[in-house]
């Protein structure tokens, strides 16, 4: 080796085909801390790191072979005191001197190799956010995305519930209207007038009331109103109205009627853990001829009785509502009354707004005058007390006429 | 045949021989490692190539990083191949990590293949204390791949540059196209944190095929140790020493290479009759 290669400002060394060192230059040697005779004939290996080794296998040494050159290589070779010196390889397969030998030039770059560390840290963390970046946009679409599903859905839900809403209207009419067409028409003849009125709340019915003729002198009266309103009140008023229709056309004792009522209520709810529908109930039974009056009050609002001189008389309740307490006895009350008496029945809807008193007065106030006239003045008073109670309430009015 | 995966994975197929033989390489490198090994077989067997996606002229918009996150995404490659090609009994030669890949695809698909050749076959590169010598550490390991970074921008640009210098000399582009190595940096990164991290240790005893394992003479990524340890748990399995030193017998040795592998296809072919 001449001297200038020897002392020349990079390691030189050469290698044979299968790896060994052939010679290196000085300044190698230097850097590495060995003298010639420590690295003559020994394996490339030995001045490599352990990962240096692995790449100089994996890749430089299929390079070289097939290409028969390599250049700007990063490498790590390994000094004699195991120290890591990193080094750019450059390295030419040639034939010299009749044999083939690896030519390699070698330049430590620490300080450069620093400054690529570096870089390569901060290009990891420039991928790292980057990746973060785009994760964060991904998952942020992905909500968006299951934002507009999930709302979609809520107006897929809310068209049908408007549309069930408009549907259970419709049904809710229809059933108003089918209750309506179960109250009586009036009854007038020689011996009584019976008018009624019905106002129902905005929803179905709890009220009920019927008037029947049973024979030439004969008549009932009942007048219902079940706990609640709504779908159960009114199905509970309906299948009532099925018992007690029955049992006063057949001109049933007043007791029977009521203990009948009282029992349909008590089987309803017999076998459920559902709190029993409770119901006020007053029926009268009117005997033209005897002119005389059988009657029960279960929990009702009083029922009022005038006289033709305007004497007034309350058949107030005697007993707890139907369905509260099983097994109790009904006793029958029996009035008389005389020619020209009034009587009036009406549920807590009337009574309430009204109160008992104006009642009485309105009804004292038109004893005189026409049903039909008393009727009116009282759903007028009724509507004028309309605006500060918004109809919570069914109103059910009965006015009789005994003449 | 599927023509879609012969482009895929670059399959070249030559030979006048009826009996196929599919070449695998090893880690990061393409099928023209084979050419001086593969050549002398064409005579008598049907030569199969192939790069693996990501690799040398693979479709590299095939690659899908979860798929190749183990070396069973590679395996299917070859199962791929196989399948595209109707193989059937063929000799599958694998080198380096190709013999992992290779074991893997036998295991599941026996019937591609009738024997393995291993050339400096490794089912672990890490050193487990007490219990296993894979030849390294996980610092040493880590340390090539940093090595790994290193290069991408040296390489990419030298080779670009070596097209662009020298518009003269037509054969330095007809050297880039057969380049070696010639693998996507981040898809080689991948690849090389599957390859040397990989624990095959326990699929040794599932392989059913008969092998021959070439171990060469101071490899340094697959030690000897290695070699006896594969030999010991491989069912059916020659192993031969080969006076070939480094890790690439084909490429270093590739006489010594044929010789060994024809010899031990001819011990079967004379079983045969």
């Amino acid at each position: 080796m001449n001297e200038q290669l020897n002392e020349a400002p990079c390691g030189y060394f050469t290698l044979s085909e299968e790896d060994a060192i052939l010679s290196v230059n000085q300044t190698l040697l230097k850097i590495l801390g060995y003298n010639l005779d420590q690295l003559n004939g020994q394996p490339i290996n030995f001045i490599l790191s352990a990962s240096a080794i692995l790449f100089h296998q994996l890749y430089l040494v299929p390079l070289i072979k097939l290409e028969n050159h390599i250049e700007e290589i990063y490498i790590s070779l390994k000094s004699v005191d195991d120290e890591e010196i990193p080094v750019l390889l450059n390295a030419v397969r040639r034939e010299r001197d009749g044999r083939t030998i690896i030519e390699c030039v070698v330049i430590p770059m620490r300080k450069r190799n620093e400054l690529e560390n570096e870089l390569l840290i901060a290009k990891k963390e420039a991928v790292t956010a980057l990746n973060a970046r785009n994760k964060a946009y991904s998952d942020l679409e992905n909500a968006h995305e299951t934002m507009k599903v999930q709302k979609d859905k809520l107006i897929e839900l809310n068209k049908k519930n408007e549309k069930y809403k408009v549907d259970t209207e419709r049904e809710m009419d229809l059933a108003k209207k089918i209750q309506e067409t179960l109250l009586p028409v009036p009854i007038i003849n020689e011996h009584v007038e019976i008018q009624a009125y019905y106002k129902g709340s905005n929803q179905l019915s709890g009220d009920l009331y019927g008037f029947y003729q049973i024979d030439a002198q004969r008549y009932g009266l009942i007048l219902l109103d079940v706990m609640g309103h709504g779908l159960s009140s009114a199905l509970i008023t309906m299948s009532l109205q099925s018992i007690f229709q029955r049992l006063i056309i057949k001109g049933s004792e007043v007791k029977t009627v009521m203990k009948e009522l009282d029992d349909h209520l008590h089987s309803l709810f017999k076998n459920t853990s559902e709190t029993g529908h409770y119901c006020t109930a007053v029926y009268l039974l009117i005997d033209t001829d005897k002119r005389e009056i059988n009657y029960i009050n279960a929990g009702h609002p009083s029922v009022l009785l005038q006289d033709m001189n305007g004497k007034q008389y309350q058949m107030r309740s005697n007993r707890p509502p139907l369905g509260m307490f099983e097994d109790m006895s009904f006793k029958t009350n029996t009035l008389t009354y005389n020619k020209g008496s009034k009587l009036c029945l009406y549920t807590d809807g009337v009574e309430e707004p009204l109160g008992s008193d104006r009642l009485c007065s309105l009804v004292k106030t038109y004893s005189a005058a026409p049903l039909s006239t008393l009727k009116e003045e009282i759903i007028q008073s009724l509507r004028n007390e309309e605006d500060s109670d918004s109809r919570k309430d069914d109103q059910s009015l009965i006015l009789v006429n005994l003449k | 045949m599927n023509p879609n995966i012969l482009l895929r994975n670059n399959v070249k197929v030559a030979g006048s021989g009826t009996r196929p033989m599919i070449f695998a390489p090893g880690f990061g490198c393409d099928q023209n490692v084979w050419q001086s090994v593969a050549k002398d077989f064409e005579e008598e067997y049907q030569i199969i190539l192939f790069d693996y996606v990501g690799s040398g002229n693979s479709d590299i918009e095939a690659y899908n990083v979860e798929r190749y996150s183990t070396l069973e995404g590679y395996a299917q490659d070859v199962l791929d191949v196989c399948s595209a090609l109707d193989l059937k009994d063929a000799i599958f030669v694998g080198h380096s990590v190709g013999c992992v890949i290779g074991m893997l695809a036998s295991i599941k698909h026996p019937e591609y293949f009738s024997k393995l050749v291993l050339v400096g076959p490794s089912p672990c590169y890490l050193n487990f204390p007490n219990d296993y010598y894979g030849g390294f550490e996980k610092e040493q390991l880590l340390g090539l791949i940093d090595m790994m970074d290193k290069n991408y921008i040296g390489w990419a640009t030298a080779f670009a540059g070596t097209v662009m210098n020298n518009p003269d000399r037509p054969e330095l582009k007809r050297d880039l196209e057969n380049r070696f190595c010639s693998t996507d940096p981040i898809i080689a990164r991948q690849f090389a944190e599957v390859t040397f991290f990989a624990d095959n240790r326990k699929d040794l005893a599932k392989v059913k095929l008969p092998s021959l394992i070439l171990q060469c003479s101071e490899d340094v990524i697959a030690p000897s140790a290695v070699g006896e340890y594969i030999h010991k748990h491989l069912p059916d399995s020659t192993l031969k020493m080969m006076k070939a030193t480094g890790h690439c017998p084909h490429i270093s040795h590739p006489e010594e290479t044929i010789s060994l592998i024809s010899q031990y296809l001819d011990e079967f072919n004379t079983n045969d009759l």
